[in-house]
């Protein structure tokens, strides 16, 4: 009888299925599904899958009868590890590998020692060392209550250090999120808000190793500042909005703080859209002379805009079509994977 | 998971336990028991309560979910009690549980030991769970002989099939295969003799050739009947003589298979068959385990080997809490329905005086003991009748209604839209319903376990296919699973399969899904075109 009762074998049975089915699944996660992080996974949600059988489907009608194995609606949640997920994501939205045009891959390969081998250059002392006295003892050589401490190195006991491929992120990243938090942002639109900036953030921090990446906040209302992360979602009731304002100061953060050579830039604006006077024109010079030429990808993202939206109308203009600076706009919760489409897909980003 | 001695608070709780079940003069096999951790607990009851299930996705795709439930303190991970039976009896134990709750663990499972021994339907058999563990060897080589992917297809397809086990039938495979090793006894058939011998029953062979008036036609076409049959058994070595409701168990047999698949398919058959039993069993079981699990824990805490007896109420009353009749509490019913009939025959209520006696008076007061030992009509009892028996004999409409069985909440009686006018009583809460009708429904449980009942009606059907027939009770199939469910069977069989319900056929053949209008046929029609050797059914 089994010493230990387990299901790993069988678990990864059907995490191996069910990453065929993921692959369908992953619009439904992006649009529908929660997000949410524990350590390393995300939490799936997804609708219970079983198999069919002849059974009633009716529910709980008449008295409680035919509660056939298919109870529907039921759901089941699991931890799916977070690069699995982005690889599906990367697979199914087609989108493409974020480089540094000019300068190589974001990652760069190295060789580190970590694993043991039989025949190499360089002997692990320690673990050579270990097997040798295992083996002394097992062969009766060494036994201190004997008094024999000979401990005997065969050939078959020495370990080596092999060197291994690393591959670790050649350049940095730094994300900038601008958010209009005038007053009216909040309810349903700072729900689709928050589930972008999480794709964002997840994925860039897939693509350049989670260390590697820094994500910055910056907000506005009438003025712009910096925020932590938690204080982006916090809704100021201060009128007015200027949006140009907040470009203005992450332009010069990116050209002051690092280094244009090697950081990889990335800045995604999210707000209604609504401008006041000349903003836009300002925007699209602030753009187009300095941002443009050193960012990676700019993206401007109008969250459920109303009539007085002319944001992407009036930066449009400039940038229609444009390789760097995309504009979209989401009013509903299932357009995420369209606007991830339109903010990473396509071709490649170049400066 | 390790074995009960070593721990030895347990241990010699188990023993006390033991000593008393023998006390009471129990009828047990062998019974081991072992202490598992919450994890492991979690994990035994998704392999079938089997320690070494094979590799599976839905064992996995539980214990993903149940794990994540578990962590994130949706689920607790607290089972009280999961036993194999059989002899011998494996018995698990949650290591989390407190001692008192271990006693009464092992206490119920000697209840439910001693029922699968007892049992009219002679549940248990001699090494299940070693058998059990040999088969997953089985089923072990077979994946590495199919491959990955064909076995992870192949148990799904299986998957799909077990609901159609039906080992105790009054359509299980013997009484509807003919086999070549069965064929003399299919002869001896009590239904096709009688239909042959007529009204008459002459005493003398001379009288009975003068008598029936046999015409040359008919006895022309049964010798050629009775000739096809025998090509048909000698050439595939079986044939269908009636409507078959075990479809796993004549897959297990007579499907093409390599010996990988058998062995999925045996390994389902086997752990899934003893299914019929408890759902037909499961208030006399689940009532006999907490009846015996009482009278045990009483003694225990007489002689203080156990405390916490006020815990032991609380739970006690939790499992044993009124349910409505469609939700089933089988532990509440089980439970009072014993302690009732105890309460009769000790009564001497059980008898033809006291069913003819019509003063109301003298029948409250009835006290007229004939000596015997209640326990003994009780086993009695057991030893004969399933559920259904047990019900129809003693569960009255008084009884429904002391037992709250006919009880709803308000706000469940509002969403199921039930008339205020079948209320017979109410409180703020709660509302009772006529008893009488609920015992029908109860009864009728019985029939169709609230499952469909498919048959298998033709090993034959356009070249070599396969054809089931769902049997109408006024309800549809879930149709987004037909085809599914037929594809799984379609890789099984290895041959065009379909199915009838209603005025649809539903066939899957070569990859291909069809549906198709059909007039409809009865069950009734079905079973006779068997009988009288005809095609159970032909399009058009």
């Amino acid at each position: 009888m089994a010493d230990r009762i387990n299901s790993n074998e069988s678990e990864g049975a059907f995490n191996e299925f069910i990453e065929d089915r993921l692959e369908d699944l992953v619009e439904n996660i992006l649009n529908d599904g929660n997000l949410d992080t524990r350590g390393s996974e995300v939490i799936v949600d997804m609708e219970d899958i079983q198999p069919p059988t002849f059974s009633y489907g009716d529910g709980g009608q008449g008295g409680g009868k035919g509660q056939g194995p298919g109870a529907d609606g039921e759901q089941i949640s699991f931890g799916l590890p977070f690069d699995q997920l982005m690889e599906l994501v990367a697979k199914k939205l087609n989108l493409p590998d974020l480089v540094k045009q000019g300068q190589g891959r974001i990652k760069e390969v190295s060789y580190e020692f970590k694993t043991f081998g039989t025949t190499g250059v360089i002997l692990d002392k320690k673990r050579t060392f270990r097997r040798a006295l295992r083996s002394s003892i097992g062969m009766g050589s060494y036994s201190p209550e004997e008094e024999k401490y000979d401990v005997l190195i065969r050939r078959r006991d020495r370990r080596f250090k092999l060197p291994e491929r690393v591959e670790k992120p050649r350049f940095r990243a730094v994300v900038f999120y601008m958010g209009d938090i005038s007053y009216s942002t909040w309810g349903e639109r700072l729900e689709l808000e928050k589930r972008l900036v999480q794709f964002i953030h997840h994925w860039l921090d897939w693509n350049y190793g989670p260390g590697n990446v820094e994500h910055r906040f910056f907000v506005h209302d009438a003025e712009a500042y910096e925020v932590q992360a938690e204080q982006f979602y916090n809704v100021s009731n201060a009128g007015g909005t200027r949006a140009s304002i907040v470009f203005d100061l992450v332009s010069n953060v990116a050209f002051n703080e690092y280094d244009t050579e090697s950081t990889n830039f990335y800045g995604f604006y999210f707000g209604d859209g609504e401008l006041f006077d000349d903003d836009a024109r300002e925007i699209t010079s602030i753009l187009e002379e300095r941002m443009r030429p050193s960012f990676n990808r700019i993206g401007l993202v109008e969250v459920k805009p109303s009539r007085a939206s002319h944001l992407n109308k009036l930066v449009g203009e400039t940038f229609a079509n444009d390789r760097v600076i995309r504009l979209c706009d989401i009013r509903e919760k299932n357009q995420t994977v369209e606007v991830i489409k339109k903010l990473f897909g396509g071709a490649r980003a170049e400066h | 998971m390790r074995s009960t001695r070593t721990d030895p608070a347990i241990w010699e709780l188990e023993q006390r336990i033991k000593y008393w079940a023998d006390e009471f003069g129990r009828t047990l096999p062998e019974m081991r028991f072992f202490i598992l951790e919450g994890m492991e607990f979690a994990s035994l009851l998704e392999k079938k309560v089997y320690p070494v299930s094979p590799i599976n996705i839905w064992e996995g795709k539980s214990m993903v979910s149940r794990r994540y439930r578990i962590q994130e303190g949706l689920e607790s991970s607290i089972y009280y009690e999961v036993v194999q039976t059989g002899n011998p009896s494996y018995g698990y134990l949650n290591d989390t549980n407190s001692p008192m709750m271990q006693a009464s663990v092992i206490a119920h499972v000697v209840g439910h030991c001693e029922f699968s021994e007892l049992n009219v339907m002679h549940d248990s058999d001699e090494d299940r769970t070693e058998r059990v563990m040999h088969i997953c060897r089985k089923v072990d080589l077979g994946r590495r002989q199919m491959g990955d992917l064909h076995y992870t297809r192949y148990w799904n397809a299986a998957e799909s099939v077990i609901d159609l086990i039906s080992p105790n039938s009054q359509y299980n495979l013997a009484r509807s295969v003919d086999t070549d090793a069965h064929t003399m006894r299919a002869q001896e058939d009590p239904g096709e003799a009688e239909e042959r011998e007529g009204p008459y029953r002459p005493f003398d062979s001379t009288l009975d050739a003068l008598m029936v008036l046999e015409d040359r036609q008919s006895a022309f076409e049964r010798e050629i009947r009775q000739r096809q049959r025998q090509e048909t058994l000698s050439r595939r070595g079986y044939k269908l003589r009636a409507p078959c409701q075990d479809v796993l168990g004549f897959l297990l047999h007579y499907a093409p298979a390599t010996p990988g698949e058998q062995s999925v398919l045996e390994y389902m058959y086997t752990t899934h068959k003893t299914h019929d039993f408890v759902i037909r069993t499961q208030i006399m079981n689940e009532g006999w385990a907490m009846y015996w699990e009482n009278e045990i824990m009483h003694k225990l805490f007489a002689e203080r080997a156990v405390g916490d007896i006020i815990d032991y109420c609380r739970v006690f009353a939790g499992v044993c809490y009124p349910r409505p009749w469609f939700q089933r509490n089988p532990y509440h019913l089980g439970y009072n329905m014993w302690q009732h009939i105890k309460q009769l025959y000790a009564d001497g209520k059980v008898s033809l005086e006291y069913a003819e006696e019509t003063d109301l008076d003298r029948r409250s007061s009835w006290k007229k003991p004939d000596g015997s030992d209640p326990l003994k009509h009780l086993e009695h009892l057991v030893r004969t009748v399933t559920d259904y028996e047990l019900l129809r004999r003693f569960l009255t409409p008084e009884l429904i209604h002391e037992f709250h069985l006919n009880r709803l909440h308000k706000r469940m009686a509002q969403r199921m839209g039930i008339n205020p006018r079948d209320v017979v009583q109410e409180d703020e809460q709660h509302v009772w319903l006529d008893p009488v009708p609920v015992k029908n429904e109860m009864l009728n449980f019985f029939t169709h376990f609230y499952r469909p009942r498919i048959y298998l009606i033709d090993t034959d059907f356009q070249d070599g296919g396969l054809l089931l027939f769902h049997r109408n009770d006024g309800r549809k199939l879930r149709e987004e699973w037909i085809k599914p469910t037929l594809r799984n069977l379609n890789m099984i069989w290895k041959a065009p399969v379909a199915l009838i319900s209603g005025t649809t056929l539903y066939g899957f053949t070569a990859n291909t899904y069809k549906e198709t209008a059909i007039s409809e046929v009865s069950f009734e029609q079905v079973a006779q075109r068997l009988q009288r050797d005809e095609k159970p059914f032909n399009i058009g």
